[in-house]
């Protein structure tokens, strides 16, 4: 992987094909506390990239540092080819942020911070900020300090989106929204990567990593413990078997990749490595199997496997 | 405090005990019809003895910090006076003490013909210690109560077994308690010091007064936190009915020692109340019931008020703004000009009125000075110098209250990163230094701004009440010249915010430390050389001391280096938030 990229960099240098975001063994400490302990992070350009991780783990100081607003300890971090912190201005021109925690000015209006975030970054599509408006269902009259948290969100993905840039950072976009707005916010996104657009998608939201994402990296305790696409992750992981058969299978219970074997009546229960499938396919094969159910991996195991505390 | 735990625990039964819920429910019922009348039924104040230890512990740093703070203070004032005076500069005090000017800031003088060291102590910094009381008052109500509604805590509170009006009643109990602890601090610490009052009544009548403005202004928040959602707003409205029960008074008290007809007004204020107790000339108890009077309406009020409406509503309804931003919100210096504009405005008017007040009496002072001994009037540099002496310290003054404003604003840039404000517009395409510079040039220009208005209104009032125009351009003049000094001021605030915002209080000390010089250096009799520290006495009062153009260029000189310095610390360091 990592000689991978690295010829590709040296062949591309500040080209367009450069991945959108390359950070390598990033370091940041809050006083005695490691946020991040040597991260490596790969966005390519024009992917949808999940980004997961308990409470905690540094996805908001990941973003933060791309966008040049914390300067990290040691490590390399480029921002589609550049210094986020040294050029952070040109930089900002070409992407925008929805922060986890959005706070709006009391007294300006919805539609006043929507207009002065587009213009600050360069320019206002006004027919595109209508649409979002009209799409996201959002009353720009009123005053920032009257708005839900939903609300407020969506004033700030409203900005972000209806602003023509090669890279959308956004930190738990839709924690706030109902589900009619999560599948609007989707629409926008699948838009987004049409339109050859990154998106560093941080969320909690599995049904929407799934949705959404060609890539997915987990974080944990401020280092990426899992990389890869949905499937490549799900093969490093087990499936949950359930067999219907009447006598023991002597020889599943020796074979490595077979876990937590248990009878219970006529079936059998049993998880196993995802890629030990097929020689224990061929095992069950010589038997008598009157049904069998194979479940892959959610999610959710995934992560709770990489959140829990084993390591 | 047994009374309250009975409330409390009459609130918790039917919750508790699920079985004795039904005999009660009659009684509970007919507590819910009284509470609606707006009064206090015995639900309305379920928890109130939690809900009171709570704050207690909250408060736990806060509470002695104010207490300790204003008693220090008292201390300070009484010693200091008591060391600094000799009977030979006591007397010459008098005549400064009994001007017109004096009066409208300190109060209506009683005794001061006769003066002693606690007369003159209670004359003249009195009224500074009832500001810190009402101040204390204020912050602590709003505190507990519309800061935790609109941040929906109190949600959390009421959904637990507390009554409608518990928070209220708590806030306002414990702020009491705490006004009474500073009276018997204030006693303590007066009646041990330098000045020996003679009289242990007159020493607790005195801080008893402070104590009870320090009540009735906590009854005038809750009253004002009824009114608006937002704590900010309804801090800022009983501080307009602290600023204006100050200027009623002062108006009443200038009218009182110059023979005019207008000291009723006096009585309009609750400083005026506890001034005209009068300790160690009359020594009368009798005003304070006044005092007692509004208390209990303005609590009746809150009470009723806050029975008619919805939780974190506020009376005055917000109202829809524009649905797209004008044409000024464009730039991170229109954005800056936006968000403080508001605020300028409102202190442009103040200003201005103030000037305006201020700049009438000049009349009264020149004729005043008629009336005076030769021999005093030659010592005060004749009628045109006293007019002149007048103008200049004005402008001092002004610059103090100014400065005031302008470490507000300086401070308004470290709330904005630290409650995500700065994040999302240093994420477009603003630099740091680009951010830092509007805003620091809006306060910069706000505060010339201002002090140009403060004498504007000032020289008119001087020149309408004299009939001579040529005082206008003079003093509008003496008091923008007093500008630079605020800016060295906010260079310090701005440095600090560069490297450590969190340190930005530390310009408050500055601040104070400048004032107290530049307003009591001179009377405490201290040396040039401890009065040169302070930021306020090089510029020179203008019409009546020549301009130094040295201190100017100094003064800018050294806000420009500072904000330089500050605008390098803060394009290196974090942003820091919550």
């Amino acid at each position: 992987m990592s000689t991978l990229t690295s010829t590709r960099r040296a062949h591309n240098q500040g080209a367009p094909a450069s991945a959108a975001i390359s950070m390598r063994e990033v370091v940041k400490s809050y006083g005695r506390i490691r946020a991040l302990d040597g991260l490596d992070l790969e966005v390519a350009r024009g992917e949808v990239h999940g980004f997961l991780g308990p409470n905690g783990a540094g996805k908001s100081t990941t973003i933060r540092i791309l966008l040049g607003i914390l300067r990290h300890d040691s490590g390399t971090v480029r921002l589609l080819g550049e210094d986020p912190w040294s050029k952070a201005v040109p930089l900002h021109r070409r992407l925008a942020y929805v922060p986890g925690d959005v706070e709006l000015w009391p007294g300006l209006t919805g539609g006043e911070a929507i207009d002065l975030f587009a213009r600050l970054h360069g320019g206002v599509d006004t027919r595109r900020r209508d649409e979002l408006i009209d799409a996201f269902d959002l009353d720009p009259r009123k005053k920032g300090r009257t708005y839900s948290k939903g609300n407020r969100q969506k004033v700030a993905l409203i900005s972000a989106l209806a602003s023509d840039v090669e890279l959308l950072l956004l930190d738990e976009p839709t924690a706030g929204l109902d589900p009619l707005m999560e599948a609007v916010f989707q629409d926008c996104i699948r838009e987004a990567k049409e339109a050859g657009r990154t998106v560093l998608l941080s969320s909690h939201i599995l049904a929407q990593v799934e949705a959404l994402a060609d890539r997915v990296s987990i974080i944990r305790s401020g280092r990426i413990v899992e990389t890869g696409t949905l499937s490549e992750l799900r093969h490093l992981s087990r499936t949950t078997i359930t067999v219907g058969l009447e006598h023991d299978v002597p020889a599943l219970s020796e074979m490595s990749g077979v876990h937590d074997l248990v009878r219970e009546g006529s079936r059998l229960h049993f998880s196993a490595d995802t890629a030990q499938l097929p020689r224990i396919m061929r095992a069950l094969g010589e038997h008598d199997v009157e049904s069998l159910t194979a479940t892959p991996p959610t999610l959710e195991q995934l992560l709770l496997r990489h959140y829990g505390k084993e390591e | 405090m047994n009374l309250l735990a009975a409330h409390t625990d009459d609130g918790d039964s039917p919750v508790h005990g699920g079985g004795a819920t039904a005999p009660r429910s009659g009684r509970h019922h007919g507590a819910h019809e009284r509470e609606r009348g707006g009064r206090l039924g015995e639900s309305s104040l379920a928890g109130l003895g939690h809900l009171l230890r709570f704050m207690l512990r909250r408060d736990r740093l806060w509470l002695p910090i104010w207490v300790l703070a204003l008693s220090a203070l008292t201390a300070y004032f009484a010693n200091a006076i008591a060391v600094v005076m000799d009977s030979d500069s006591l007397q010459a005090m008098t005549v400064f003490a009994k001007n017109p000017v004096m009066a409208l800031i300190t109060g209506p003088g009683y005794g001061l013909d006769q003066v002693t060291i606690p007369r003159f102590i209670v004359g003249m910094y009195g009224v500074f210690l009832m500001i810190g009381s009402a101040l204390m008052s204020i912050l602590t109500v709003s505190r507990h109560t519309r800061a935790e509604e609109q941040t929906g805590r109190a949600e959390f509170v009421r959904a637990g077994v507390t009554g409608r009006h518990t928070q209220l009643i708590a806030a306002l109990v414990l702020t009491v308690f705490m006004n009474v602890l500073l009276s018997a601090g204030m006693a303590a610490a007066f009646g041990f010091s330098q000045a020996e009052p003679e009289s242990w009544s007159a020493t607790v009548l005195f801080a008893v007064g402070i104590g009870a403005v320090g009540c009735v202004f906590a009854a005038v928040a809750a009253v004002t936190v009824q009114l608006s959602a937002f704590a900010r707003a309804a801090s800022s409205m009983a501080g307009a009915v602290l600023a204006l029960g100050f200027v009623i008074r002062g108006i009443g008290d200038m009218s009182h020692v110059s023979g005019g007809s207008l000291d009723w007004l006096s009585w309009l204020s609750p400083f005026g109340w506890a001034q005209q107790t009068a300790p160690f000339t009359l020594d009368r108890w009798w005003p304070l019931l006044y005092a007692a009077g509004l208390f209990a309406a303005l609590v009746v009020v809150a009470v009723v008020v806050q029975s008619r409406r919805d939780l974190g509503a506020g009376i005055v309804s917000e109202r829809l703004g524009r649905s797209q931003a004008g044409p000024l919100l464009a730039t991170p210096l229109g954005l800056a000009l936006r968000l403080q504009g508001a605020n300028l405005a409102w202190w442009s008017n103040s200003m201005l009125v103030m000037g305006v007040v201020f700049g009438s009496f000049t009349g009264a002072m020149d004729e005043g000075a008629a009336g005076m001994p030769p021999e005093i009037l030659a010592i005060m540099g004749g009628r045109s110098g006293i007019v002149d002496g007048y103008l200049g310290y004005m402008a001092l003054y002004f610059a103090i209250i100014v400065a005031a404003y302008a470490v507000i604003a300086a401070g308004g840039l470290r709330s904005e990163e630290s409650s995500f404000h700065s994040e999302p517009v240093l994420a477009t395409a603003v630099s740091r230094s680009g951010w830092l510079a509007s805003w620091t040039a809006v306060t910069l220009v706000g505060a010339g701004w201002l002090m140009a208005m403060a004498g504007f209104g000032e020289g008119l009032g001087a020149a309408v009440s004299m009939n001579d125009w040529s005082l206008l351009w003079p003093t509008t003049l003496g008091h923008l010249a007093q500008t630079p000094s605020i800016w060295a001021l906010l260079g310090f605030a701005y440095l600090l915010y560069g490297f450590a915002p969190r340190l930005m209080s530390l310009s408050w000390i500055v601040f104070g430390a400048s004032a107290v010089l530049a307003l009591f250096g001179g009377m405490m009799q201290l040396d040039d050389a401890v009065l040169d520290l302070s930021l306020f006495t090089h510029i020179g009062q203008y019409p009546a001391q020549d301009l130094s153009a040295e201190a100017v260029l100094w003064f800018v000189g050294i806000a420009v280096v500072l904000i330089g310095v500050g605008m390098v610390g803060f394009r290196r360091r974090d942003l820091v938030t919550a």
